[in-house]
């Protein structure tokens, strides 16, 4: 406890400071404003902004980042109440209650409710980190390459049992994200691989590079097709009376609580992340409600509970980053990106080495929600209006301010090129119905897997059965001495992390492909049409 | 995400008997991805001493890529789904285009003078863009652009045109 708290403090030491607030401030702020544009999601809002935090220090660009994450999603709940254009997975269901509200006129209730349930549960989610972040880095450090390799592939597992859609697509979105990381030159060997001898490829397809081109120009390329279909039908002109009534409090209270703990979880777990938390918020307040009917009418705990639940997820899935370095989500394989970018590898010696950066980044979460709360609600009158500028205009200049981010990385014009070829390939995959978020997964953590894996053959001598045998042979082999009493159980645990890893990751992608699994799996879904 | 179109009514003539075109042609285009990149990677050294070499890991993720387009490649022969979806020209002509002038343009001819002529670009990609809106809109974005990357970010970024600097 004293060390947690001891932790904290530094952390709000680091966060408090008035260059990390400003950060923290714009980085909030310019995230809602990007997020509100209605067609960006999270993804490409955090691929785009990310240019702008290079001249920073790694503090100072991780807490900016951090913001503007959170901001991004704020953002995208406002587009989903005021004009029902979700700019992302996570707030479809946001949209159904919450436009519904908007019609009725009491989009400013609903707004209000979504920053409270925030920010709700981003406070428990800062706790949760607290705690969490200490004893899960102390288990990451006793991990050897058999164990993290292990451990990287239960991470891809769920993030394709999570994801929704084809188990098979996503499988094959994570494999091409694997490979599409071995281009460039071998860690190992140095090796040049499908680099076909073009210099700029040398050193690996630059991560922001592919992101912004699968996010943020096949974005674009895709709502160019939609034309003048997609009408902004802004319900409200001016929003009014943005406080809630005692009563919305009461009823959205629960809600905000259950939406909380269910996103809490679901974040630490690698996979859908936020998506999936708030399917599943809504799913879990339409089914325990005495009314389920008036869900998809203006049911004010039809954004509580989601919203909550995003939040939370949102900032849970900060966990797996930063004490086993392992991203669970594309948002947070992009937060690697710009970790790697300030020359930070995640993982538990950063929260050994640097402790300010960890925990300042931490403290600023909570403060950056607290920002947002105490800014947004006043500047909803911007937001409006922003939503208006017309995507004509938008669209272009999203083109060029991406391009500049781009080339600003390396000052290499062939960026560029690769990534409007990102953005055609991107572009093809939402037709074909491709998820493109596991490929980004699999593109951060291929070449992790592929180094652990090597070195844990090396460790090995060729013959990766070892490990398997490593939990069930008669203990004394596995110490020189042979000194069996010396052995502890959590000796014997330790041996047999990694094929118990890898057990439940068979497990649950044979799970994922059982019939009446996916029938109810593809339920928590089915809120979508 | 994608609006999916469900089984379309006018499947016709020689491919009919395909019951997903979306899923079918999305497998058989990751299956023909898979084998180029088995054949880029195929000069590399496989195992090395105890533990992979270059070669093995590349090699054995586009084989499983190669089969995993295949099931879906036959998944989509064998149950219902969307067909295939409408591709736009124009969109992604123009944006590419503008991409691609950036790249060009950028070293030679400075911030500046890119960013404009790549906005204009990228605005022809849209039916609706008016011609004076967008270039007032584009003049401003190029005025922030050139303040927020060089001066508020200061990142090195030329912008003017090298001809007039020297």
């Amino acid at each position: 406890m004293q060390e947690i708290l001891s932790n904290l403090a530094l952390g709000f030491s680091v966060a408090a400071s008035p260059v990390n607030l400003g950060l923290c401030l714009v980085g909030a702020l310019v995230g809602t404003l990007v997020g509100v544009l209605p067609g960006i999601g999270t993804i490409a809002t955090v691929a785009m902004l990310l240019p702008i935090t290079f001249g920073l220090p790694p503090v100072g660009a991780l807490i900016m980042l951090a913001g503007i994450y959170y901001g991004a999603q704020y953002g995208g709940s406002t587009t989903s109440i005021l004009v029902n254009i979700p700019g992302e997975a996570g707030s479809v269901v946001t949209a159904l209650d919450g436009h519904a509200m908007a019609k009725k006129g009491r989009a400013g209730p609903a707004l209000a409710i979504a920053a409270i349930g925030s920010f709700f549960a981003g406070c428990v989610a800062t706790v949760l980190i607290a705690l969490l972040g200490a004893p899960l880095t102390k288990l990451a450090l006793a991990f050897g390459p058999a164990e993290y390799f292990s451990l990287m592939v239960l991470g891809l597992i769920f993030a394709v049992v999570l994801a929704k859609g084809s188990v098979l697509k996503a499988i094959a979105m994570i494999v091409l994200g694997l490979l599409l990381s071995m281009v460039g030159s071998d860690i190992e060997t140095g090796a040049s691989r499908m680099a076909f001898n073009i210099p700029e490829l040398a050193d690996g397809l630059g991560f922001a590079t592919v992101a912004m081109g699968l996010f943020g120009f096949a974005e674009i390329i895709r709502n160019l097709d939609a034309g003048s279909a997609t009408n902004r039908d802004l319900v409200q002109d001016k929003v009014t009376g943005l406080m809630p009534t005692a009563k919305d409090l009461k009823e959205s209270a629960p809600a905000i609580v259950r939406g909380t703990a269910l996103g809490s979880i679901l974040g630490i777990l690698p996979g859908g992340g936020a998506v999936i938390a708030s399917f599943a918020a809504y799913t879990l307040e339409k089914k325990i409600s005495k009314n389920p009917r008036s869900f998809g009418h203006g049911n004010i705990r039809g954004v509580a509970g989601p919203e909550s639940a995003n939040n939370a997820a949102a900032q849970t899935s900060f966990i797996p980053l930063l004490t086993l370095g392992i991203p669970p989500n594309a948002v947070m394989a992009l937060m690697v990106g710009a970790m790697t970018i300030h020359g930070i590898i995640p993982g538990p010696q950063v929260m050994q080495k640097q402790p300010e950066l960890v925990w300042g980044m931490i403290a600023s979460m909570w403060l950056g929600n607290l920002m947002l709360l105490i800014i947004n609600l006043p500047l909803v009158g911007i937001w409006v209006r922003l939503l208006r500028v017309p995507y004509r205009l938008m669209f272009p200049s999203i083109v060029v301010f991406c391009a500049i981010g781009i080339y600003s990385v390396n000052n290499a014009p062939t960026d560029v090129v690769l990534a409007g070829i990102f953005g055609l390939l991107g572009y093809w995959l939402i037709k074909h119905d491709f998820e493109p978020a596991p490929l980004l997964l699999g593109m951060v953590l291929g070449p992790l897997m592929e180094e652990n894996l090597r070195r844990a053959m090396l460790i090995a001598r060729g013959d990766a059965s070892v490990y398997f045998w490593r939990c069930v042979q008669p203990a004394g082999q596995r110490l020189p001495s042979g000194d069996i009493a010396a052995l502890t159980f959590g000796d014997y645990a330790k041996g047999c992390i990694s094929p118990m890893l890898l057990l439940l990751s068979f497990v649950l992608i044979v799970i994922a492909i059982l019939p009446s699994i996916r029938s109810k799996r593809d339920e928590v879904f089915v809120e979508e049409s | 995400m994608t609006d999916a179109t469900g089984p379309s009514p006018g499947k016709s003539g020689l491919l009919s008997f395909i019951k997903s075109p979306q899923d079918f042609f999305g497998g058989l285009a990751l299956m023909a991805i898979a084998a180029f990149a088995y054949w880029a990677s195929s000069d590399l050294q496989g195992m090395r001493g105890f533990t992979f070499g270059p070669g093995t890991a590349p090699r054995l993720f586009s084989a499983l890529l190669f089969f995993l387009g295949g099931g879906i490649a036959i998944t989509g022969l064998l149950t219902d789904g969307p067909s295939l979806q409408k591709y736009g020209v124009r969109g992604p002509f123009f944006v590419s285009l503008a991409i691609l002038a950036f790249a060009i343009m950028i070293r030679p001819l400075g911030l500046v003078v890119t960013a404009f002529l790549s906005f204009m670009i990228a605005a022809m990609g849209s039916d609706e863009t008016k011609w004076v809106e967008a270039a007032i809109v584009g003049a401003c974005l190029t005025l922030f652009c050139s303040l927020l990357f060089p001066y508020a970010l200061g990142l090195p970024l030329q912008l003017w045109p090298r001809f007039l600097i020297q």
